[in-house]
């Protein structure tokens, strides 16, 4: 189905406004009544963006204030030398719990509940595609984020290093549980980011205002876009490290175990592939942020679009080409390293594209220094301070005498610190008014921006210094005389003024933020974007048509003609949730979204689904498959409700549009979703191929070992047809479905119903195949690749299978025809990925080693 | 999304591909033919890693700069003719990134010319 046209609407005078008025009576209050929040008890179960989204923001901020706190803690210690303030062994925890804590739990979290919070506002949608996602994914997080904090009370916690490199990880020096809490922790809170990217691209992508098209978006949508097909591409590698990791420390695969043919070092490609990245990650976001917030402040339009945008995009590429520049002290050859250096060099020409447009954007207009100007500007010097030490250290020669020093602490919180916290303060007292009936202090705001720009520089600037002249990382003490003692202590102090800094934020937020339902604080910036719409739990009353990036200032009257309902679909055509989404490049309207409203499901779920993580990692397994087949119980009870269907004829939106209020196939919001899913499985499938060509590498002559004899070509062939007679048999029930013909759609279940042993068998066939010859998963890293490569895909295999159930489930309660089949063709897009990926994987299994015939 | 945009798509970001495509096989083959012992095989009378580093990069390279002509043709059509704000836009920001992405792919053949291969 095409978009439908868009008459000339943009340009169109006030008086040829897509609805009129006066508008229908009750219209609006059936408008507020179907977003209304639940209350009381129920309330936890809200899955509007704005609830969502401030509960996202606020657990991050607990996080980020938890670590600071663990921070402070130990620079007490090494205010002074020989302290014994805390023991090595804390010291350990700490220095984990802080990396971990401030990368995993509030960075990341961070910026994406922002986003959560403020894509749709931004963007004139009602809400994001899929609201319950975002529930589950923070609900998740807060339930899985605060006991894995808690460990810390109880010596449990991780103690490895926030890269928690084996062998010191392995089982053999770290055999306590304190391993596995990061692993099963931080491997599940990434799969609630995961979660939260794939709304945001849908989001971007699918729900904007109308004519918003991508030379309309705003920047910090477009650098939300990077951000999550970032996290799509790079934290797949960091969810198989972590699986291979516990499965090494859980079953002895080894994996990382040098002896038995392992290596320490593909847990480095495999964490810093993610680990680079995920400075971009956070930066991309924050520099959005500021893309905003400058032209607001300078009250002029951000100069150089298209650099900003090109910078984004090659920024998103470039950090994929930087992870072994944490790997420069490894051994590697020279060459290999020349790469990493010239693209961690690269990466700071897009940087720098962006640095100088904001200076430009500041020059042409009138740059109005309130709080959120003054952590802009700290921004910008604080992390080019940090972009140039990033330059040093893209030296391998000097990165091998910093390597492991203060110095790369002092790099590292310059980059991070400057090039993420700042905006985001900026953000908050930027952004705050959206939220609250009242802005945040300008007076106070002064005094946080001076107590932590001065404290990051106190604290940061002489660890320069300190590591230069040889202090290493990670030590929880020092003897006295080595010349360190003075820049400690004033590290130390300067630590303290920030944490001051923090503590009159605080102040500031008790004293003034109070969250706004529908009287907000207002446009007090005289922002041009669509944020500063007057908006409710729906939203905008309407959904505005934009002519230009900054609509606000280019379209007079908007603000009230949006509020008035003289634009797109002022009411609910459905009397249900809904959001208009709109064609990827043009923004124009193709239907209505019928969203879900708030339900247990994705809080039980999330906790469920935490549950299980949690108490495999102390080992309660038989209540931990409990916890695991409830949190699935609940998945399912929530999508039961979804794929309403076209319960309604077209509805007109205003302005002659009328749109569908079902589609299938390409243009429906769940196939994107689920392309995406796809994207980000074949990610996690390429990562273990490539861990087992590194094992291959590092083993030559022995791939496999002179003792494993490779099975017979039958097996692994006749496993190879029974995928593809599955993946047939789908096709001929899609084609059934999809027919005109209404005789024949009943065989559709059948034939799904017949693929399932198909599927089954083929990876049990494979399975049996490498058993029989007696390879075994623990002896070697040969066999252990190869199992691993087998369970991934029984993981993929089970998970069509309950997809396949259910399927047949829908189509024998009557929620599943010819029109209504989003669920068949989610179901057939994994069907056939899965296949896909069996067929590689026999592939490489079988094929690898005969190809390179053992060498 | 239709043909047209998907090719569109694929103009804007053809050079960041490229670069990709040019880091992956450098990489992987210094990786190999280093890790295997290989590096003092020649081809066409230059060593085998370098062989690969800048053949790799000559072809990448005229990838990119294809994409640079196609899509600078794209937007000078663009001004002599209506297209919409978002063609324009795409073809610009085209010509931005795969002008970039010459740059790019260049400043990483480069160690293929100064460094021995395996050292």
């Amino acid at each position: 189905m095409n978009a439908p046209e868009l008459p000339k609407s943009f340009e169109r005078r006030e008086a040829e406004l897509p609805n009129p008025l006066p508008r229908p009576e009750g219209e609006f209050e059936a408008l507020k009544k179907a977003w209304e929040p639940p209350g009381w008890i129920s309330f936890v179960t809200a899955v509007n963006n704005t609830y969502v989204g401030l509960w996202y923001v606020a657990t991050a901020f607990l996080f980020f204030i938890l670590a600071g706190i663990l921070a402070l803690i130990m620079r007490v210690q090494l205010a002074a030398p020989e302290s014994d303030f805390v023991s090595h062994d804390l010291y350990n925890q700490l220095f984990t719990m802080h990396g971990t804590v401030m990368m995993f739990l509030f960075a990341v979290p961070a910026v994406e509940a922002a986003s959560v919070y403020l894509l749709p506002n931004m963007q004139a949608a009602r809400d994001l595609p899929f609201p319950r996602l975002s529930a589950y994914a923070f609900w998740a997080y807060f339930v899985g984020g605060l006991v894995f904090f808690g460990t810390i009370f109880f010596g449990l916690s991780p103690d490895g290093g926030w890269f928690m490199y084996p062998p010191l990880t392995s089982t053999k020096y770290s055999p306590a549980e304190n391993a596995d809490w990061w692993l099963l922790g931080i491997g599940f809170i990434e799969i609630s980011a995961i979660a939260g990217a794939i709304e945001i691209i849908v989001g971007v992508m699918k729900t904007r205002a109308v004519g918003m098209s991508l030379d309309k978006l705003p920047v910090y949508s477009w650098a939300m876009l990077v951000f999550a097909v970032m996290i799509v591409i790079g934290f797949p590698a960091i969810i198989l490290g972590t699986l291979l990791l516990e499965m090494e420390r859980a079953f002895d695969w080894p994996f990382f175990i040098a002896e038995r043919g392992g290596d320490p070092l593909l847990w480095q490609h495999l964490f810093w592939f993610f680990g680079h990245p995920e400075v971009y990650i956070i930066f991309l976001p924050a520099t959005g942020m500021v893309s905003m917030i400058v032209p607001a402040m300078a009250q002029t339009p951000l100069v150089g679009y298209r650099l900003v945008v090109l910078a984004l995009i090659a920024t998103g590429f470039l950090s994929f080409g930087l992870w072994v520049h944490h790997m420069f002290a490894t051994g590697l050859p020279k060459m290999s390293l020349s790469f990493f250096s010239a693209a961690s060099t690269a990466v700071a020409v897009p940087s720098g594209i962006q640095v100088f447009a904001w200076i430009a954007t500041i020059a042409s207009g009138r740059m109005k220094l309130t709080t959120p100007s003054l952590f802009v500007i700290g921004f910008l010097f604080i992390f080019t301070l940090g972009g140039l030490t990033g330059v040093m250290v893209a030296m391998a020669p000097f990165d091998w005498q910093a390597h492991d020093s203060y110095f790369v602490v002092a790099h590292l919180h310059y980059v991070l610190i400057g090039g993420m916290v700042f905006p985001l303060f900026a953000a908050i007292y930027y952004w705050v008014p959206v939220a609250s009936k009242r802005a945040l202090s300008e007076r106070l705001g002064r005094w946080v921006f001076g107590l932590m720009f001065l404290g990051v520089n106190v604290t940061f600037l002489p660890m320069h210094i300190t590591g230069l002249i040889g202090m290493p990382r990670r030590v929880y003490t020092y003897p006295i005389g080595m010349g360190w003692d003075a820049l400690n202590l004033v590290s130390t102090i300067g630590a303290f003024m920030i944490a001051a800094g923090v503590a009159v934020f605080l102040y500031d937020m008790a004293r003034n933020f109070r969250f706004a339902g529908e009287d907000n604080a207002g446009n007090v910036w005289n922002a041009g974007t669509l944020e500063w719409l007057p908006n409710g739990n729906y939203a905008t009353r309407s959904i505005p048509s934009v002519v230009s990036r900054d609509p606000l200032w280019d379209q007079p009257n908007l603000s009230k003609d949006v509020e008035d309902g003289r634009y797109y679909l002022p009411g609910s055509a459905t009397g249900g949730r809904e959001a208009l989404v709109t064609s990827p490049f043009d923004a124009r309207p193709q239907y209505i979204l019928q969203i879900p409203g708030p339900g247990w499901q994705p809080v039980l779920a999330a906790g469920f689904t935490a549950a299980f993580f949690l108490l495999l990692t102390v080992k309660f397994v038989f209540t931990a498959v409990i916890c695991g087949i409830l949190a699935l119980g609940c998945v399912i009870w929530w999508l039961w409700e979804t794929d309403p269907g076209p319960v309604r004829p077209p509805a007109d939106i205003g302005g002659g549009i009328v749109v569908p209020v079902y589609v299938t196939g390409p243009m429906n919001h769940s196939w994107w979703a689920m392309i995406v899913l796809m994207v980000v499985s074949c990610m996690v499938f390429t990562c273990l191929i490539f861990s087992y060509l590194f094992l291959w590498l590092v083993n030559p002559g022995a791939w496999p070992p002179q003792d494993v004899r490779l099975p017979g070509w039958l097996w692994p062939a006749l496993s190879a047809f029974l995928y593809c007679a599955s993946a047939v048999l789908i096709a001929v029930a899609s084609r059934q479905l999809r027919g005109e013909d209404r005789r024949k759609p009943r065989s559709a279940p059948v034939l799904i119903g017949v693929s399932l042993p198909l599927v089954s068998a083929a990876s049990a066939v494979d399975l049996w195949t490498q058993w029989q010859t007696g390879l075994s998963p623990s002896a070697h890293a040969y066999g252990a690749a190869v199992y691993a490569i087998m369970s991934l895909q029984i993981f993929f295999v089970l998970t069509t299978l309950i997809m396949g159930l259910y399927t047949i489930a829908r189509w024998l309660a009557g929620k599943l025809d010819s029109v209504r089949r989003t669920t068949f063709d989610n179901t057939m897009l994994f069907w056939y990925y899965t296949v896909g990926q069996g067929l590689v994987g026999l592939l490489v299994v079988h094929g690898f080693p005969r190809l390179t015939g053992g060498i | 999304m239709t043909g047209r945009r998907t090719g569109q798509v694929l103009l804007t970001l053809g050079g960041m591909i490229a670069w990709a495509v040019q880091f992956t096989i450098i990489y992987a083959a210094t990786s190999t033919l280093c890790g295997r012992g290989w590096a003092d095989a020649t081809l066409l009378g230059i060593g085998v890693v370098q062989f690969t580093i800048l053949s790799t990069t000559l072809v990448t390279l005229a990838a990119a700069a294809i994409l640079l002509v196609v899509s600078l043709r794209a937007e000078r059509q663009g001004r002599h003719q209506p297209v919409s704000a978002t063609d324009s836009f795409l073809c610009q920001t085209s010509v931005l990134i795969n002008g970039l992405s010459l740059i790019v792919i260049l400043w990483h053949g480069i160690p293929g010319i100064i460094l021995p291969a395996c050292a």
